[in-house]
């Protein structure tokens, strides 16, 4: 019998091709966004900033846990994965430029960050306990440290699976676990503070110390999500075929059931020691965003990124089903979205939900942007590391 | 050994794990059913090369499961509202998120009930006898050997020419196994 299912080299053209307008039209997009953003600036600054962050914090998340994903792989030697590894890779290298879209943030602080306000600082005795930790020249402090590490991490993981594509090195694999394994303990810590000073602090008495586990467990399942469009849409498009097989894709599919449930879990847990204590400074965080119509979100969230999900993974067949897998995916990303904007609105918008058509502008910019930035990197360089150490191991799953 | 005892498969050893996962390809091809492979470590593609199904072992676990989330939430609700009701921080006796945690581990304990229980059955054990061990040279499965065993069960199974046939597919050793 032939060993025909059994291949160690790679049979597919491996550069995403130039004459896919894809980036362009992404950017056209993006652009659009920006420029009737820049009109709701004057129009409604305060908005302008809360639906800012609401994007902000949702491309953050995705790139994040795409850096994540990527040093999970180096630090465990996964083999299996090195065939679709470029594609969190060319995600979490979109790190290197995050620092500036935050920039803009520290312009909207006062409407944003409560803590800022002289007004309350005079009188709040809480923020006052607070101050040594919320003054802005620390927030900015923090801030440039998480997007440096971020930055340093995601470019030289990068930098070094590009190097390795002219040739297999065994120094530079060896160097991606040295970088990785310390960069996964320094992204806990920092992702964690990131969250706290990003979202939490927007109201300034409410604490959770699972905040940065919540932040963390919601990035990582959307990421996964969009590893998944996209390897479904690269092998719509005919690309990558002979390389990335139903195997690749049920095991992401099984990772995205597994992060459906923690994330579950971690927001359920958070939800429940919350409510059952029922103490005043920790449950208003949860009964502003239980008030009016908030509470279809909250609902939304329960039974559409976890109980849907779960119930529709759970079968094998479902988890390398390119169909169910990717309208599942799309459906959490754009939950994930919401989760976003259910964290950050009701700051603004105490009774109810009230879409403003800056939230959506916004999210076109930042997502066009950050996608035509993914496509056109990702068409500088092979979209496999087609010279891993670990290729063939990844070619040969089954 | 006497002659009147029944066989119960044909045991063939081969030399290496590829070998093996190409004759389970071929025995599965020439649409044998009752046969198994034997090695001292899993094999990589080894139930797509027997055409093995998908175990029907999540099923159990699923029912299991299901059945523990509906018996914990009712166990908690009949206790907590029925039994001994109690006000507990102002809270309704019909707390769902709080019954959540023991529902939660009481799917976990009865799925893996199941899945424990399940895996015996399906698998027939515990079993007190298995002719394979009638051969000396199966215990080299869990060392360095790679066995293929065509039972006798099968409908296409004839002693003569399933020997022939796992020859010509490249087996090394060929043994009858006796019943």
């Amino acid at each position: 019998m032939s060993m025909d299912h059994h291949h160690t080299t790679l049979t597919d053209q491996l550069t995403f091709p130039e004459e896919n307008r894809i980036a362009t039209a992404f950017f056209a997009a993006g652009f659009a966004g920006i420029a009737l953003s820049l009109i709701g600036l004057f129009v409604n600054t305060e908005q302008f900033f809360f639906s800012y962050l609401t994007s902000f914090t949702f491309i953050a998340s995705l790139v994040l846990g795409a850096l994540f994903f990527v040093m999970l792989q180096h630090i465990t030697r996964s083999g299996w994965s090195v065939v679709l590894r470029r594609i969190p890779e060319t995600i979490s290298y979109q790190l290197l430029w995050l620092g500036l879209l935050f920039v803009p943030i520290l312009f909207g602080m006062e409407f944003l960050y409560e803590w800022t306000r002289a007004e309350l600082i005079a009188t709040d005795e809480l923020i006052q306990h607070k101050r040594p930790y919320l003054n802005i020249p620390f927030f900015i402090v923090r801030n440039v440290i998480y997007f440096a590490v971020w930055a340093f991490l995601a470019y030289k993981l990068y930098r070094n699976s590009v190097a390795m594509d002219r040739g297999a090195s065994d120094a530079i694999d060896r160097q991606q676990r040295v970088i990785s394994a310390p960069g996964i303990l320094v992204f806990a810590f920092t992702v964690a503070f990131a969250s706290f000073d990003w979202m939490m602090s927007m109201d300034s008495g409410w604490f959770s110390t699972m905040f940065g586990v919540y932040f963390f467990a919601m990035s990582f399942q959307s990421v996964l999500a969009l590893v998944i469009v996209l390897v479904i849409y690269l092998l719509s498009k005919g690309l990558l075929t002979n390389t990335i097989n139903n195997s690749h894709i049920h095991d992401m599919g099984a990772l995205l059931f597994g992060f459906t449930v923690f994330y579950a879990y971690i927001a359920f847990s958070q939800f429940l020691l919350i409510y059952y204590a029922n103490f005043p400074k920790e449950i208003l965080w949860f009964y502003y965003r239980f008030e009016g119509s908030w509470i279809i979100l909250a609902y939304l969230f329960l039974i559409g990124r976890f109980a849907l999900p779960f119930i529709i993974l759970l079968g094998k067949k479902a988890k390398s089903n390119h169909k169910v897998l990717m309208g599942v995916s799309i459906w959490i990303i754009l939950l994930q979205f919401l989760e976003m904007y259910w964290i950050v609105m009701p700051i603004l918008h105490q009774d109810a939900i009230s879409v403003h058509w800056l939230d959506l502008t916004l999210l076109l910019a930042f997502f066009g942007v950050s996608a035509g930035l993914f496509f056109r990197q990702f068409a500088r360089h092979s979209m496999v590391p087609k010279n891993d150490p670990l290729l063939a191991e990844s070619l040969n799953k089954h | 050994m006497s002659t009147m005892q029944k066989t119960y498969g044909v045991l063939a050893e081969f030399a290496n794990p590829a070998d093996l996962m190409d004759a389970a390809a071929e025995v599965r091809d020439a649409g044998f059913k009752h046969f198994d492979t034997y090695s001292p470590f899993p094999i990589h593609g080894m139930d797509d090369a027997m055409g093995l199904k998908p175990s029907k072992l999540g099923w159990i676990v699923l029912g299991h499961g299901i059945f523990g989330l509906l018996g914990g939430v009712a166990l908690q609700s009949w206790a907590m509202s029925i039994a001994y009701p109690m006000h507990i921080s102002g809270k309704p006796f019909l707390n769902f998120p709080a019954f959540v945690p023991v529902a939660f581990a009481i799917v976990i304990l009865l799925a893996a009930f199941g899945a424990f229980m399940g895996l015996f059955f399906l698998s027939r054990l515990p079993r007190l006898h298995q002719p394979l061990f009638n051969s000396k040279r199966i215990a080299k499965a869990t060392d360095d050997g790679f066995f293929l065993c065509i039972e006798a069960a099968d409908p296409a199974f004839s002693e003569k020419k399933t020997t022939d046939f796992l020859k010509s597919i490249g087996a090394t050793e060929i043994e009858i196994i006796p019943e």
